[in-house]
């Protein structure tokens, strides 16, 4: 008999726990999908924003700055971004972000005079090459994010920057 | 359980060592037919639980909350509602006795004695009897306020219309942006005379309806907006008669569709038509 | 494996008493509605809780996405209701059960009081239950501004009037809900938030707590 009134006890147990498994997701499941949401959105599409006439462009990189209008879910501001901009030696345009990948500060271009040919970080000495390439031996340790970008009636187009791999 | 001499505890805690089986413990006779909370009884008040649930979440998924216009403090015409656990209080304070003068009485000192009483029940209801046929007094009060308040509750939105007030105040969707042409010459007057009563979109709001859906022709647009028509008082727009008539050719193209066209000379079509359309 | 652990915390801890506490008791027949259906009054505390515990729990979440500024509080709700997924269901998860729990509470009251278990020895967990009753209503109250649409707005309007009423400190005491003698607005979202959020739901867990030990002390009072 103590064996049958285990088994029943057992059993409703697992009713129980069923039960109380069915509750539990019945509520939580509504309220956890709501709270991941910005997980599953689909990342922003890849808009392409106006930034410079290309025969502005040089050899020499330069930083020109843009507006992004930026919808931050209920509230919408005005961003400002900014790259440096130039012409390689295979004519192509090449755009790269500006921000560090060490620590996030803005890196110039030839602002050291040791380093003329050099994008280099004030905060910490990280130094780049024109190619973007972070110089080994500095602090960091990635090259610097590079812009999408397109060129539509003699205006250039950048979109999001990428990060590259690789570091050296 | 040992006590006393020779107990022993878990290292240097509190806890005694000595391991007591996680069996249930012997109800065989307890008194009257019971049952065990666990599993037996909660199992079968969880069960009820999930079924309250499903019928929860269902009514929820079917009705979604309401959410009207963000509160704007200018807005004067706007009719305000309690939620309706609070209706019976809101009823009240309207009668004579319980308001205007009287304020004190009716929000402060009937409902203290109310719901004082409702507190101190177990104080003021002494006597050993339970059954609600054998306490009349407790009982007769306790049916006096339920019906009150089921009867104020009543009384306090029986004349309400819930789908009108959702559709005059909820969030009105369509009526923004796109529908408008704000290059229309028209706009510009629009935005100096009519505005502040019927919104940027024309939207309208508190008990100034919507322009969107008029069926009025251009002509008798142009005499509303000289003359006034129900609550609208005369001579709300003051400007001259070209701007009167780009003003009236905008509202028509816009509560026509072609907001976007607002292409001249529409005025013939609806010119012996309905004289609503003025909202409700 | 379950067994292990719950072994090794309770070599610990010794739950097992506190275990054997919550779920060691006898439930008297009278109250369970499957031996005879009319005891389903007995179910309304209970699903005041179970819908107390959605709403603690739906609240949580909105607040993931919810700002109590008067800028930004109706385009937020505005926001989690249209964009967000299920923010419908979570809101009208929220504002439903605020009904719901009132209706419940609004019968067990009546179960109660209609069956005199409020007599002795079962003063006390009367009382706290009024006391219950009165957050929940605050609780109501303070919840409907937080949208910041006009039906919040005006409704807390005439609420503070109502405040406002009672003699000697009716406007000290409008100011202290408000947090300005004239203006319902960013002060007064802000405390109505903050007395939403934090200071009732701490009174509703005390009260909770001690109605439900003076319950378990105590037993469901007897059939009549």
């Amino acid at each position: 008999m103590s064996k049958k009134q285990v088994s029943r006890r057992q059993f409703l147990n697992y009713t129980l726990t069923g039960v109380g498994g069915f509750m539990a997701a019945g509520m939580l499941a509504p309220m956890v999908r709501f709270a991941i949401d910005p997980v599953l959105k689909p990342s922003a599409s890849g808009e392409m924003h106006p930034v410079v006439e290309v025969s502005k462009i040089t050899n020499t990189p330069q930083r020109f700055e843009w507006e992004v209008k930026q919808q931050d879910a209920w509230y919408e501001s005005m961003v400002q971004k900014s790259a440096w901009v130039y012409v390689d030696k295979n004519d192509e345009i090449v755009a790269l972000s500006p921000i560090c990948t060490h620590l996030g500060c803005v890196v110039d271009w030839s602002s050291n005079e040791q380093y003329p040919d050099q994008f280099y970080c004030p905060c910490h000495g990280g130094r780049y090459t024109k190619d973007g390439v972070n110089v080994p031996g500095t602090p960091p340790t990635a090259p610097l994010p590079i812009y999408e970008h397109k060129v539509e009636e003699d205006m250039l187009y950048l979109g999001r920057a990428h990060d590259r791999g690789g570091g050296v | 359980m040992h006590r006393g001499k020779g107990m022993k505890f878990v290292g240097d805690s509190r806890i005694p060592a000595e391991r007591k089986p996680n069996i249930p413990k012997d109800y065989s006779e307890y008194p009257g037919r019971t049952e065990a909370f666990w599993p037996n009884f909660l199992l079968k008040e969880w069960l009820v639980g999930a079924v309250f649930l499903i019928g929860f979440l269902v009514a929820t998924a079917a009705h979604p909350s309401p959410l009207e216009q963000q509160a704007d403090p200018t807005n004067a015409s706007y009719i305000p509602l309690p939620d309706w656990y609070f209706l019976f209080l809101y009823q009240f304070l309207k009668y004579q006795y319980a308001g205007g003068d009287f304020i004190v009485l009716g929000a402060i000192v009937m409902p203290g004695l109310a719901f004082g009483a409702l507190l101190l029940a177990p104080f003021l209801d002494r006597g050993p009897e339970r059954r609600p046929t054998r306490r009349p007094i407790a009982t007769g009060l306790m049916l006096l306020g339920v019906i009150a308040t089921f009867w104020l509750t009543y009384e306090s939105v029986s004349h309400v219309d819930y789908e009108q007030r959702s559709e005059q105040y909820g969030v009105k969707e369509e009526g923004e942006g796109p529908d408008i042409n704000t290059d229309h010459p028209g706009y510009a007057v629009y935005e100096a005379n009519c505005l502040s009563c019927h919104g940027d979109t024309l939207q309208g709001q508190g008990s100034n309806p919507s322009l969107l859906k008029t069926e009025k022709s251009v002509e008798e647009i142009k005499h509303i907006a000289k003359n006034g028509i129900g609550n609208m008082p005369s001579g709300v727009f003051n400007g001259s008669e070209e701007e009167l008539q780009k003003l009236a050719e905008f509202i028509h193209s816009a509560a026509t569709g072609g907001g976007k066209g607002g292409e001249k000379g529409s005025g013939g079509e609806g010119e012996g038509g309905s004289d609503s359309g003025s909202g409700h | 494996m379950l067994q292990k652990i719950y072994d090794w915390v309770d070599e610990r801890m010794d739950i097992t008493p506190l275990w054997r506490d919550i779920a060691d008791h006898e439930v008297p027949e009278h109250v369970n509605p499957a031996h005879h259906f009319s005891a389903f009054v007995y179910c309304f505390g209970g699903l005041t809780f179970f819908v107390t515990v959605i709403q603690v729990l739906s609240g949580m979440f909105l607040t993931m996405y919810y700002v109590p500024d008067i800028e930004n509080a109706w385009k937020s709700v505005y926001y989690l209701q249209k964009e967000v997924a299920h923010g419908q269901i979570v809101r009208g998860m929220h504002h439903w059960g605020a009904s719901l729990v009132i209706v419940m509470l609004f019968l067990h009251t009546l179960r109660v009081f209609f069956q005199g278990a409020y007599k002795k020895p079962r003063e006390l967990n009367w009382v706290v239950g009024v006391l219950l009753f009165f957050v929940m209503l605050g609780l109501g109250f303070t919840g409907y501004l937080l949208p910041w649409d006009n039906k919040a707005y005006f409704a807390t309007q005439v609420g503070l009037e109502i405040a406002a009423a009672t003699p000697f400190i009716g406007d000290q005491i409008r100011t202290l809900l408000a947090g300005d003698p004239e203006i319902v607005g960013a002060q007064t979202l802000a405390r109505f938030f903050a007395i939403h959020v934090f200071f009732l739901p701490a009174a509703l867990f005390g009260l909770m707590a001690a109605h439900f030990i003076m319950i378990r002390k105590q037993g469901i009072s007897g059939p009549l």
